[in-house]
């Protein structure tokens, strides 16, 4: 009853299916960053005090004064290994000390030496090791330029927007009267002649907003930077944002934002924070990548403006000029330091490798969750999930994951199950195991405060719960009433939290039970801006200061429960809506409370990219959209783009009309079924590329559309339809005619692709199969791709229990090479087919295998479209072989 | 004798079909009879007998790899001996998963399927014997309802006849006591009407009257006429509740104090007879008693009223039985389906508890939930 409420209630709020603005702060209603906001480029109080300067072999530390308050900062540079610089800037001498982001990187980074190469009393050159590259501080005001021969790659603080807050006391406090009197009189004296007077504005000791009142008992406490990037006109990433790939110029509006909420039925286009916050900004041009992660889990705004907006161009245009192209960058945070990696590329693939060198790679998933998975809020009970689960049987529509939402648990407490819905939730699992299949029920992070509650009992006694400003427990209301928050940033506590999914923990699970994590922004239904008090504690930590990092820990804390319950075998498949850098390491993300509308389909498509440029390439929306009931029309053009995107779940509000794949005709069905179809014939693709750049997808979202326009890349690139092999030229917009079947998917001409095509109930049912190899040979009849194979579910290929070769097509032979020759693993799969696109006749194919037997096989040649199908060549998918073609 | 044609089948099989071709029924295998080539069932291709079942897929229509899972429209067919025969998609042929209760689908893979079909066969055997128990029972009860339904039907049907015979007698007696009420109404307001005439004129002309009315007015039976004895009998005309005042009352006496008869009847009896300035109150038994004490009167009263009484007990009869009748007829026109089978649930209520609700039915009436906090809820 209480989510129907709350829903209820939300929806009379907000009146339209739309997000209700009024609810969540502007820039403008955030003190701090309107503070920031105001001040003016050009006028930085910074200076570099260089006789402070300190090099070790691969750290440098300078001092840096603010003349106006003489308050000093500590800044230390470091040379990373992979062509990254780290910017650090702390107080000198903080009154406590303040939250620097752990648990993020997955190391402490390797460091490089650093060496100076000039310096006089205006600044220091040092030597960054590689290509001529150098870092110049500039001493007044403070600056620093990242230079490659002549040319600048980045600058910070090269507009003067460096600001940072020093904590401070209360002026009108006894403590700081005493802490005043009892100061010498030289003290008192130097304070009052040499340094301004502090002014107290509002928003600082305390802020209120919409009844909601933050206590700030620190004071302010934001810091703040901008980097220019010249030569730079496309900047992406920070998301999570319902935005275009490409990031806007903020100028006319607000920043974007960076701070992990709940928003009910979020609109689109527009900078307004979401679920997830991933601190990195990706910079391109045709030259150069580079990349900036500012490593920061409070509030966060970014600003982006750039010379060439239309104002911009219109000057050029007007004046003639050759101006190059510039995008400025600034980032506000509420509190913290600043501790920032630039990335320096040069190329996209080396700003995401380097960025993968600090917070890891993504977690590498079970095969089945690459699957395709069945969820809906709710299924009612172990008789509905049968029925379902025999839908797909009887309608022929692979399947590998059905999912429960909160309706499963016995009144919201999680780790239960409903005693009347759920009574044998073991036979149930069991059911699905026959058959191969698995499931997923949710745990979120708010527990129902009862004392009948194990969970919550616990907590409490443990004292593992956030605390409110005064020391008790934090309540807020979610799903189950009242509930409080564990306090995930303690190890202890995640401990604890994992163990708790261990089979005689949480009772009626299986190893083929996944985790959902829900909620973790944390949602607080009545909560400031539906989320926690920033004044709550976490240790003596407040939650203002983690606050981006909660939901990381939630997901965290889960995995490492799957893992040790399998006895760290199995991978775990854990999926979460909040989100910060680094999550990749640890499981799947989707876009969060969507909607039934074409917009919402088109949308999803950007919002996964920016979290792929970021690390989180797990990504996907909710299939059909959540909020409202698809057109049939939406729902089959929604699982068509969904098959050709990482994470493919369906998913429905609890108020919907039920929309199972087979509930709209068996026309629908029958596209649905094609769209899963295709989906798995390409999973051992999806699972060992992860990803490449082999398929370029256009999937079809405009209603009605009767054709779409794809632009195909690369000027001495071929393309061939997957489904037709017509071949298409790289560099062109192609228009391609579709109709309700359509799903436009191109593989680059130069490519190996591995397929199955024995698409089966579920992925695990496909283990054994073979492989049919599509070979799309290129301008220069050259291609090459990967094979990898291994169990599919546990952490065995840590072990080498793998197999991974190398598949290339050149000089008219096909031949398979081992990667990984230390590596064991053996498979039942065989090659049954090699399909050549682009190919010309030969007059005959020989298999040659590994002990030199060699093997006419038989092909067809079909000469108007260039392909040759060789028939079943049969060789193991695990050996080396080469076919030629003669 | 069924045991022989299985024996003789399974035999036959063994027999003709020393090459067997995995996965097809007994009708495709003319499609499949060994020679060189095979034409996929389509007609699209020709390719080599040896190519068919050899776990790759050739023909567009799957059809030259029934026994395997190489082509993605293929279906392999459960023989199932035993039990019931069916296809299953080519997809679950040898996915380790056991769809064929002979487990012929599962000849290549890493699960052991057990042949279960004899024993599924048994159940499915005993089950339908078992249906087939419940169902003829069922067709007994059905009758039997049917039978007992048919009685009551007539049953209901004949009450409603007797009731329509009833109602139309009531009827007739309704009519009948209508009729004898407004008759000895109307004999009552003619007693009364001729009584009414009857005491005019006795006042007029007769002594005794004159007697009788200074004897009604002579309270205290002295033989005279007081001033206070006029003031608690004689009102005026027009103003019959207020008491007549001294003055007046003295007037009517003619100015003295005291009224024997004779002076009475030359003088108040005129003024009350003429009956337009003063007239005799109208108090209990006054004109009343004049009326009660007519047996005329009261005979044409007591008629009236027993004839009243009876009406309303035919009215009252005539109404109950209408109402039987439309209930009845309501009840009559259900449809209880075509032989009456359903009529015995028309009074009937089951109940269901679901978790915390009870939920209650009674067909052709109404149906409730009733949560164990009490709320009743009535659903239709």
């Amino acid at each position: 009853m209480a989510p129907l409420l709350v829903v209820g209630l939300a929806l009379c709020l907000s009146g339209t299916w739309a997000v209700d603005k009024g609810n969540f702060k502007t820039c403008e209603q955030s003190a701090f960053c309107k503070r920031q906001r105001a001040l003016k480029p050009g006028e930085s109080p910074y200076r570099a005090l260089l006789e402070t300067m300190e090099l070790t072999n691969t750290r440098l530390t300078l001092q840096l004064i603010n003349d106006n308050n003489k308050v000093r900062l500590l800044l230390e540079l470091y040379r990373l290994q992979g062509n990254i610089t780290r910017v650090k800037i702390n107080e000198l001498k903080p009154l406590k000390p303040r939250y620097e982001v752990p648990d993020v990187l997955i190391r402490e980074p390797t460091t490089e030496p650093l060496s100076v190469l000039s310096q006089d009393e205006n600044g220091v050159v040092l030597s960054l090791g590689v290509e001529s590259q150098r870092v110049i501080i500039s001493a007044r005001p403070f600056r620093l330029d990242i230079m490659e021969g002549s040319d600048v790659l980045m600058s910070l603080n090269s507009r003067g927007l460096l600001a940072f807050e020093h904590l401070r006391m209360r002026k009108d406090t006894f403590s700081y009267k005493v802490t005043s009197t009892v100061a010498s009189v030289w003290d008192n004296i130097k304070r009052t002649t040499k340094e301004e007077e502090e002014k107290v504005e509002d928003g600082m000791w305390e802020e209120t907003f919409k009844s909601h009142t933050d206590s700030k008992p620190n004071g302010p406490s934001a810091v703040s930077l901008d980097f220019s990037l010249p030569g730079v006109e496309h900047v992406y990433g920070i998301p999570e944002h319902a935005d275009t790939l490409r990031l806007k110029t903020t100028d006319n509006g607000d920043p974007y934002r960076l701070y992990n909420l709940d928003v009910f039925q979020y609109e689109l286009y527009n900078p307004m924070a979401l679920y997830g916050s991933v601190p990195v900004m990706v910079a391109h041009s045709p030259q150069r990548t580079t990349g900036i992660f500012w490593l920061n889990a409070a509030e966060t705004w970014v600003d982006i403006s750039s010379n060439t907006t239309v104002f911009g161009k219109m000057l050029d245009y007007v004046q003639g000029s050759s101006e190059t192209p510039q995008t400025d960058v600034r980032w506000i945070s509420e509190s913290g330091i600043i501790d920032v990696f630039i990335m320096l590329g040069p190329t996209p693939k080396d700003v995401f490798s380097q960025y993968a060198s600090l917070t890891g790679t993504q977690s590498f998933p079970p095969l089945a969750s690459l699957g395709y998975h069945q969820c809906r809020w709710n299924y009612n009970d172990q008789e509905d999930v049968k029925s379902v689960d025999a839908g797909f049987d009887e309608h022929d529509i692979p399947y590998d994951f059905i999912w429960l939402d909160i309706e499963h648990t016995d009144g919201k407490r999680y780790f239960t199950w409903d005693p009347h819905k759920f009574a044998t939730p073991k036979e149930m699992l069991q059911g699905l195991m026959d058959k191969k299949r698995k499931m997923v029920a949710i745990v979120d992070p708010h527990i129902k405060v009862d004392s009948n509650y194990k969970i919550h009992n616990e907590i409490r006694s443990l004292g593992f719960y956030v605390k409110n400003k005064d020391g008790g427990d934090y309540e807020g209301w979610c799903w189950p009433g009242s509930a409080s928050y564990p306090d995930f940033t303690r190890a202890d506590m995640r401990a604890w939290w994992a163990s708790m999914f261990a089979y005689d923990q949480y009772e009626g699970t299986m190893e083929n039970l996944h985790t959902w994590n829900d909620m973790n922004e944390p949602s607080v239904f009545n909560g400031p801006e539906v989320t926690m008090h920033k004044d709550a504690m976490h240790g003596s930590w407040e939650h203002r200061d983690i606050h981006n990092l909660y939901g990381l820990y939630v997901q965290m804390a889960t995995a490492e429960g799957l893992i040790q319950r399998s006895g760290g075998v199995e991978r775990p498949f854990v999926l979460t809506r909040a989100f910060f850098a680094g999550s990749q390491r640890i499981g799947a993300v989707w876009t969060g409370d969507n909607a039934a509308e074409w917009d919402h389909l088109k949308i999803s498509i950007p919002m996964c990219l920016s979290m792929g440029l970021v690390g989180i390439s797990f990504c996907g929306a909710d299939i059909g959209g959540f909020f409202k009931s698809p057109s049939t029309e939406l729902l089959v053009r929604w699982y068509q783009a969904g098959a050709y995107q990482p994470f493919y779940r369906a998913h429905a509000h609890l108020d919907t009309p039920r929309r199972e794949p087979w509930l709209f005709g068996p026309e629908n069905t029958a596209l649905i079924r094609e769209a899963v179809r295709q989906r798995y014939t390409f999973l051992p693709y999806w699972y060992q590329l992860f990803y490449r750049r082999d398929l370029l997808v256009h999937p079809v979202v405009e209603e009605g559309a009767r054709g779409v326009t794809a632009y195909l890349p690369g000027k001495d690139e071929v393309w061939f339809d997957v489904h037709t092999f017509q071949k298409h030229n790289g560099a062109q917009n192609l228009y391609i005619p579709v109709t309700m079947s359509s799903i436009p998917v191109f593989q680059r001409g130069g490519s190996i692709i591995p397929r199955k095509l024995r698409v089966r109930r579920s992925s695990t049912c496909m283990e054994h199969d073979p492989y049919t190899l599509y070979v799309a040979l290129n301008l220069q009849r050259t291609a090459d791709g990967e094979l990898y194979i291994d169990d599919g579910h546990t952490f065995n290929y840590e072990k080498k229990e793998f197999i991974y070769r190398k598949l290339t097509f050149a000089n008219k032979v096909l031949s398979s090479v081992n990667l990984a020759p230390d590596a064991k693993f053996t498979t039942d799969s065989w090659i049954e087919r090699i399909i050549v696109l682009g190919a010309s006749k030969p007059s005959k194919v020989t298999l040659k295998t590994a002990d030199g037997q060699e093997k006419q096989l038989e092909f067809d040649f079909n000469a108007s479209m260039s392909v040759l199908t060789v028939r079943k060549p049969g060789m193991n998918a695990g050996a080396d072989w080469t076919v030629t073609f003669q | 004798m069924r045991v022989y044609i299985i024996v003789a089948a399974v035999f036959w099989c063994g027999y003709v079909d020393s090459r067997k071709v995995r996965g097809i029924s007994s009708s495709y295998k003319r499609f499949y009879r060994e020679r060189k080539s095979f034409l996929c069932i389509d007609g699209s291709r020709m390719i080599p007998f040896e190519q068919v079942n050899d776990d790759y897929c050739d023909c567009e229509d799957g059809s030259d790899e029934p026994g395997t899972s190489a082509c993605p429209h293929g279906r392999f067919y459960c023989t199932n001996l035993g039990f019931r025969p069916h296809y299953i998609p080519s997809s679950r042929v040898n996915d380790g998963i056991c769809d064929c209760c002979d487990a012929s689908d599962e000849y290549n893979s890493h699960t052991r399927c057990q042949n279960t079909c004899w024993n599924l066969g048994q159940r499915e055997r005993a089950y339908v014997e078992g249906q087939m128990r419940t169902l003829d029972e069922g067709l007994r009860l059905k009758q039997q309802l049917i039978e007992e339904g048919v009685l009551l039907w007539r049953e209901k049907q004949a009450q409603l006849r007797e009731l329509q015979q009833v109602a139309e007698d009531l009827q007739v007696k309704l009519e009948e006591h209508r009729r004898k009420k407004h008759e000895a109404d109307r004999l009552k307001e003619q007693t009364l009407k001729a009584l009414e005439a009857g005491n005019s004129g006795l006042i007029r002309h007769q002594n005794s009257s004159v007697t009788s009315i200074f004897h009604l007015l002579d309270t205290n039976k002295d033989g005279s006429l007081t001033v206070d004895e006029i003031k608690a009998k004689v009102v005026l005309v027009h103003d019959e509740q207020r008491v007549l005042s001294e003055g007046e009352a003295l007037a009517l006496l003619d100015r003295g104090h005291r009224m024997d008869l004779s002076k009475f009847q030359s003088t108040l009896w005129d003024v009350l007879t003429r009956g337009d300035t003063v007239k005799i109150k109208d108090t209990q038994g006054a004109p009343g008693s004049l009326s009660s004490e007519d047996p005329h009167l009261k005979a044409a009263d007591k008629a009236a009223e027993w004839e009243a009484t009876n009406l309303k007990k035919v009215e009252e009869a005539y109404e109950t039985v209408n109402m039987e009748i439309s209930d009845l007829q309501k009840k009559l026109a259900i449809d209880y389906g075509t032989d009456w089978e359903f009529l015995f649930l028309n009074g009937q209520c089951y109940k269901l508890k679901v978790y915390e609700y009870t939920y209650t039915l009674c067909p052709f009436n109404q149906v409730t939930q009733k949560s164990t906090a009490g709320v009743e809820v009535s659903l239709g």
